[in-house]
C-alpha cells in the first residue's frame, strides 16, 4: 500500500440521519415549561420501569440475583484449580498420601516440600508437608502426577490471609476426619479416566 | 566352535554387533562389550566379583553355537561373531523381567530404591506392561539387621549381597536359603561378627537391603551428590556424600547417606555409616582468631592428628618454618621414622606392593597388625585372595582374631614387643631359597634363630610349617602393619623389611596408620618429645584448634573442606566440600602469619615434588573410575629409584611384657573420635578381655576400671568376650576426644589396672 492510498480519506457515502427532536428551549420560561411537563408526565418512572419490576421480583417474588458475597458464593466448576486438598481413604480414614515425593519433584515452581520417615508401623509416614502458596501457580501438575489421588485441587480460591504460611500445612489441606463422609473425588486433572476399567489388564492369580 | 587354540596373552579379534574389536584373551564377552561401549543388559553382574550367573539377562547369540550364551561368564574367543540383540533375545529378556516382577510389591512409591532401581529400570526398558506368570504369594516380614534392614518381599535373589559378603568382605555372614520361589537371604549371625560395612546394601540392585537409618527419609533424586574420599584410614576409599536440607523447618544441608561406586570399589562401616561428623555451628569471632594467631606465633610445638589433609600439613609446616615451632604428630611420627629408614635403605620412595597384589597373591603374611580393625580394606583384599586364589593366609600377631579365622590358614602368635625378632625370623625364612649378597648372608647366618624363636615364642616348627604353606605357590605378599611404627626398634625393623622386599619373592605392602599419615610424613618434618607451649590442630594441646567443635577455635571437619589425602596405594586423591562451614580455617591463621595462600587448595600444586608429589593443581585432579573399573582419582606419587644402603643391626634383647597388658585398637566402623561423633557409629568404649585376662587382672564382667597409658587416664567398663583368645585385652581410644591423637607409645602397654567400681553396685 502506498502513501497515496493511506492518505485517501474517502470512506464512501455517509448515511447519517438527524433525529427528529424537539428543539432545546432557550428561554427561561421555555425551560420551566419543559421541567413541568416532564414531571407531570412521570417520564422518570418510564425509565425506571425495568428496575422497579426487577426490584419487586427480587424483594417479593424470591427472584434475587445478587450474590451476598462473602456470605454467599457462586458455584464454581468442579475442575477449578484453587487451594489444594489432601484426601483420605474412605475405608480407613488414613490419609492417602504415601509420601512418594512425585508432586515435590514435578512442581514447576518448586514450592512443595515434604519430610518423611519410617514409622512404628513400618510405613512411610509423611511427617510434614507444605506448599508455598506464595509461589504456587496452580498448574495442577501435582494433582495430575499423584498416583494415589491424594493431592487434588479444591475450590478454595480466597488466598488472602494474615500469614503467608496459612493453609499450606498438611493438616490444613487434609479432609477433616469428621467430614470424611462429605469428601468428594476431584474430577479434574489427574482423576481416573471414565474408561479406566477397560484399560486395566488383570494379573493372573495362583489361587 | 572349535576355537580353543588361543591361550593366554594372545590378542584376539571378535565381532560384537558388527563391530570388530581387538582385545586380549581372558576377558568375558560382557567385559569386552562394556569396554567398547556396547550395551548388554544384566541384572546379577557385579564387576568386582566373579560372575554370579543367576539372572540370564546377559544372554547373547554366538554364530555357530546353539542356544544362548551367558556373556558375563563366557570368555571371548578369537573369531567369535556375537549378536547382543535379536527378537528372541528381547523376548527372553522380557520374560526374565516378567518373572522378576511376579508378586513384586507395587511399592515404588515409597521404596528407597525408586529412581535408581535396576528392577524398575529394566521393567520399563523391556516394556513389561502385562504379567503372564503367577505364583502364590506369601508373607515375608521385614528383618532388622542393625545398620541394615532386609525386606525379602523386594529381594530378587540376584545373590550380589551374598557374593560381596563372602568374596570381598570375607565375613560369610549371608547365605541363600534355596527353595525356589521361597528362596530368601539369611543372615547367619544377626547379632554378631558382621563388620557392619554395608557392602551388601550398597550392591543390592533393588530396595531389599537398605540402611535402617536412611529408610524412607528421602527419595534418591532429591539428594545432591558430592564425590569425595574417606580419610579415616590410609585406604582413602572413594565415596559420595548425599546431602539435602535437613527438614522443612531447617533448611541447613545435612548428609543423609554415603554411597560409593560399588561396581568397582568398596567401603567399610566407618566410611559408609560414620559420615555426620561435621563441625556445625561454627562462626567467625575475629577476637578468637587473633588469639589463635598470637598463640601460634609463640607456640613451641604444633601438634596435629593423622587426619590432616596434605594441604593443611603443608600449611602447618609453613607456619612452623615461620615461627620456628616443632611439628609433632603421634599418628605419623613412628611411620615417618620408618619411611625415612626404608627410603634410605631401599633407595626407593615407597614399598612396591599394592592392594591388587594382595588380592592376586596366593600366599599372604599379615604381620604386626590387627588387620580387620586397622585396615578393613586390606583385609578385604586378603579375603579376595582367599576366595579367588585359595590363598594361604598367615596371620602373625600376639592376639588371634577369631572373627577372621575363616580367612586365616595359620595364626602365628608372638610375644608383644618381639616384632624385631619376628621380622628377623621372617627374613631368614623368606630368603632361604634366594640369592642374597654375602653381607646379608652372614647377617642371617649369625642370627641366633633358636634364641629369637624362644623369645618371641614363634617356634621353629611353626616357621617350617609356614614354609610348607608356600609349597607350589607363586605370588606372595607380606603386609606390614601399624604395630611396628611405634616400636622402639622401628628403624631396624624397617631395614629388615627392606631386605625381605629386596631379596625374597614377597611383595611388601606397608599399611600407613590412621588417615593421611603417609601424606603428613612426606610433607612435614616431624619430631617428638619436645617441651613447651603447644598448639594442636585436631590434637589435644595447650591451645586446640578443633574440628570436633570442642577446642579453643573451631576448624572445619573433613567433610567440610577441600583438599587431598595420600593413600596406601601411594595415590593423591581429592576431598570435596559436602557441607557448609562458617568458621575460620587454618589458612586464615596462616594468612595472618603471612604464609597462607588465597585458598587452601592453591597449595595442592605446591606439595613437595621431592617427596613424590607431582605438582598438579587441585582442579585438575580426576575423580571416579575408568570404564574398566580402575581407580583414576587424582594421581599416583612418583617413585624414585636409587642405590640404597642396607646395614642391618642385630635384633636387640626383647623387652618383657608380663603382667596386665592391653592393646590399643578401635573397631573397624569406629576408628576415631570423629566416627564417635557420628550418630550411627558411636558406641560405648569398653575394655574387652578374655576370662584369662580377667583372672589375671582380678576383674569380673561389668567392673569399672581405671588405668593410664602414655599419661592419659582411661576409665572403662570391663567386659569379657568369649571369642577372644589369650591374655591381652583390647582397649579402644575413639572416645578420648582429640587426646586420642596424642597416644604415641607402642600399641601394647603394660598397665596398672585399678578397679573403681563393680558391676553389682
Ligand atoms: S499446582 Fe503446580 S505450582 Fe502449585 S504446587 Fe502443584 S505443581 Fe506446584
Ligand atoms: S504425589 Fe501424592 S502420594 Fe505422592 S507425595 Fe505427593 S501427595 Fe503424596
Ligand atoms: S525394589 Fe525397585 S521395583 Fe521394587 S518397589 Fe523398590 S523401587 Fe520399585
Ligand atoms: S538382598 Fe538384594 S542383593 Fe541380595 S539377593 Fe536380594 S536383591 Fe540381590
Ligand atoms: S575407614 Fe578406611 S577402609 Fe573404611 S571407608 Fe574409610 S578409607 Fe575406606
Ligand atoms: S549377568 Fe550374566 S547371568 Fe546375570
Amino acid at each position: 500500500m502506498d502513501l497515496e492510498n493511506l492518505k485517501d480519506r474517502n470512506i464512501g457515502e455517509q448515511k447519517y440521519r438527524m433525529l427528529d427532536l424537539e428543539p432545546t428551549p432557550t428561554t427561561g420560561w421555555g425551560k420551566f415549561k419543559r421541567v413541568l411537563r416532564r414531571s407531570v408526565k412521570l417520564e422518570l418512572l418510564v425509565g425506571l420501569k425495568v428496575t422497579i419490576r426487577e426490584m419487586f421480583k427480587a424483594l417479593f417474588m424470591g427472584e434475587m440475583h445478587t450474590v451476598k458475597y462473602p456470605f454467599e458464593k457462586l458455584p464454581i466448576s468442579p475442575r477449578y484449580r484453587a487451594i489444594h486438598e489432601m484426601k483420605r481413604l474412605l475405608e480407613s480414614g488414613h490419609y492417602r498420601c504415601i509420601g512418594c515425593g512425585l508432586c515435590e519433584k514435578i512442581c514447576i515452581s518448586d514450592c512443595i516440600r515434604m519430610d518423611t520417615r519410617y514409622d512404628e508401623n513400618q510405613r512411610k509416614e509423611v511427617s510434614e508437608y507444605t506448599i508455598n502458596f506464595g509461589r504456587c501457580i496452580f498448574c495442577g501438575y501435582c494433582a495430575e502426577v499423584c498416583p494415589e489421588l491424594a493431592i487434588v485441587h479444591g475450590g478454595r480460591y480466597e488466598t488472602a490471609s494474615e500469614q503467608r504460611a496459612s493453609f499450606s500445612l498438611f493438616e490444613d489441606m487434609l479432609t477433616p476426619i469428621d467430614k470424611l463422609k462429605e469428601q468428594k473425588e476431584y474430577p479434574g486433572f489427574g482423576a481416573v479416566s471414565p474408561n479406566a476399567d477397560e484399560n486395566i489388564k488383570p494379573t493372573p492369580l495362583a489361587y | 566352535m572349535g576355537v580353543v587354540a588361543n591361550k593366554k596373552n594372545k590378542t584376539i579379534t571378535i565381532t560384537i554387533d558388527g563391530k570388530e574389536i581387538t582385545t586380549e584373551y581372558g576377558k568375558t564377552i560382557l567385559q569386552v562389550a562394556r569396554e567398547n561401549d556396547i550395551y548388554i543388559p544384566t541384572m546379577c553382574y557385579l564387576t568386582k566379583v566373579e560372575p554370579i550367573a543367576s539372572c540370564r539377562m546377559c544372554v547373547v547369540e554366538v554364530e555357530g553355537v546353539d542356544g544362548m550364551i551367558l556373556s558375563c561368564q563366557e570368555k571371548a574367543v578369537d573369531g567369535a561373531v556375537i549378536t547382543t540383540n535379536t527378537k528372541d533375545l528381547e523376548r527372553e529378556r522380557q520374560n526374565i523381567m516378567k518373572l522378576y516382577d511376579v508378586n513384586h510389591p507395587l511399592e515404588c512409591g515409597v521404596c528407597d530404591k525408586s529412581g535408581e532401581c535396576d528392577l524398575q529400570n529394566k521393567t520399563l526398558e523391556f516394556n513389561v506392561s502385562q504379567q503372564s506368570f503367577t505364583a502364590k504369594d506369601m508373607h515375608r516380614p521385614v528383618q532388622d539387621w542393625g545398620f541394615i534392614s532386609y525386606d525379602p518381599a523386594l529381594c530378587i535373589m540376584c545373590e550380589k549381597c551374598v557374593r560381596v559378603c563372602n568374596e570381598i568382605v570375607g565375613s560369610e555372614q549371608l547365605q541363600i536359603s534355596v527353595g525356589g520361589y521361597k528362596s530368601i537371604i539369611v543372615n547367619t549371625q544377626p547379632e554378631s561378627d558382621c563388620v557392619s560395612c554395608g557392602e551388601c546394601m550398597a550392591v543390592c540392585p533393588v530396595g531389599a537391603l537398605v540402611s535402617t537409618d536412611f529408610k524412607y527419609t528421602s527419595n534418591a533424586w532429591e539428594l545432591n551428590k558430592i564425590p569425595s574420599a574417606c580419610a579415616f584410614c590410609s585406604a582413602g576409599c572413594e565415596l559420595t556424600y548425599e546431602t539435602k536440607h535437613e527438614s522443612i523447618e531447617n533448611p541447613e544441608e545435612k548428609i543423609y547417606r554415603v554411597t560409593n561406586n560399588f561396581e568397582f570399589s568398596s567401603l567399610c562401616g566407618a566410611g559408609r555409616f560414620g559420615f555426620d561428623f561435621e563441625n556445625r555451628n561454627a562462626f567467625k569471632d575475629p577476637a578468637k582468631l587473633e588469639t589463635a594467631v598470637e598463640v601460634m606465633k609463640r607456640a613451641d610445638i604444633i601438634r596435629m592428628s593423622g587426619l590432616t589433609t596434605n594441604e593443611e600439613a603443608l600449611l602447618l609446616q609453613k607456619i612452623a618454618n615461620q615461627t620456628g615451632a616443632r611439628l609433632e604428630c603421634s599418628d605419623a611420627y613412628g611411620f615417618s621414622r620408618f619411611l625415612k629408614v626404608y627410603q634410605a635403605a631401599s633407595g626407593r620412595r615407597f614399598w612396591g606392593g599394592s592392594l591388587k597384589d594382595v588380592s592376586e597373591s596366593d600366599v599372604v603374611i599379615s604381620f604386626a597388625t590387627r588387620l580387620k580393625d586397622d585396615a578393613p580394606m586390606v583385609k578385604n583384599h586378603v579375603a579376595m585372595a582367599v576366595k579367588r586364589n585359595k590363598a594361604r593366609v598367615i596371620y602373625m600377631h600376639p592376639i588371634e582374631d577369631a572373627s577372621i579365622q575363616n580367612l586365616v590358614t595359620r595364626f602365628v602368635k608372638y610375644e608383644p614387643g618381639s616384632e624385631e625378632g619376628v621380622a628377623a625370623l621372617l627374613l631368614e625364612l623368606l630368603t632361604r631359597e634366594s640369592e642374597v649378597p654375602d653381607s646379608l648372608k652372614s647377617y642371617i647366618e649369625e642370627l641366633d634363630i633358636g634364641n629369637l624363636s624362644g623369645e618371641s615364642s614363634v617356634s621353629e616348627e611353626e616357621l617350617d610349617a609356614i614354609k610348607g604353606d608356600f609349597w607350589k605357590r607363586k605370588r606372595f605378599t607380606l603386609i606390614v602393619g601399624e604395630d611396628i611404627f611405634n616400636h622402639p626398634r622401628v628403624e631396624n625393623i624397617a631395614k629388615i623389611i627392606v631386605a625381605i622386599e629386596k631379596f625374597s619373592s614377597f611383595n611388601v605392602v606397608i599399611v600407613p596408620p590412621s588417615g593421611n599419615s603417609l601424606g603428613v610424613s612426606l610433607i612435614c618434618d616431624l619430631s617428638s618429645g619436645n617441651e613447651g607451649y603447644s598448639v594442636g590442630y585436631n590434637c589435644d594441646a595447650d591451645f586446640t584448634l578443633s574440628a570436633l567443635g570442642d577446642g579453643d577455635l573451631d576448624m572445619p571437619a573433613l567433610n567440610q573442606q577441600e583438599g587431598t589425602i595420600t593413600t596406601i596405594e601411594k595415590r593423591v586423591v581429592p576431598l570435596h566440600v559436602a557441607l557448609g562451614y562458617d568458621g575460620y580455617i587454618l589458612n586464615d591463621i596462616a594468612k595472618a602469619l603471612g604464609v597462607g595462600s588465597e585458598y587452601t587448595i592453591d597449595l595442592t600444586q605446591e606439595l613437595p615434588k621431592e617427596a613424590g608429589f607431582r605438582g598438579v593443581a587441585f582442579d585438575d585432579l580426576e575423580i571416579g573410575f575408568s570404564v574398566a573399573g580402575e581407580d583414576i582419582r587424582g594421581y599416583t606419587l612418583e617413585e624414585s629409584e636409587s642405590e640404597g644402603s642396607l646395614e642391618l643391626e642385630e635384633p636387640e634383647e626383647l623387652p618383657s611384657f608380663d603382667g596386665v597388658v592391653v592393646y590399643c585398637v578401635n573397631p573397624p566402623h569406629n576408628p576415631n573420635p570423629f566416627t564417635q561423633k557420628a550418630k550411627l557409629t558411636k558406641m560405648e568404649a569398653k575394655l574387652v578381655g578374655t576370662q584369662q585376662f580377667a583372672t589375671a587382672a582380678k576383674l569380673s564382667e561389668g567392673d569399672t576400671v581405671e588405668f593410664e597409658i602414655d599419661g592419659k587416664k582411661f576409665q572403662r567398663v570391663f567386659t569379657i568376650d568369649t571369642s577372644l583368645k589369650g591374655t591381652i585385652a583390647l582397649n579402644p581410644t575413639f572416645d578420648m576426644g582429640l587426646s586420642a591423637f596424642t597416644v604415641s607409645s607402642y600399641r601394647f602397654s603394660k598397665i596398672n589396672i585399678k578397679k573403681v567400681g563393680s558391676a553389682n553396685e
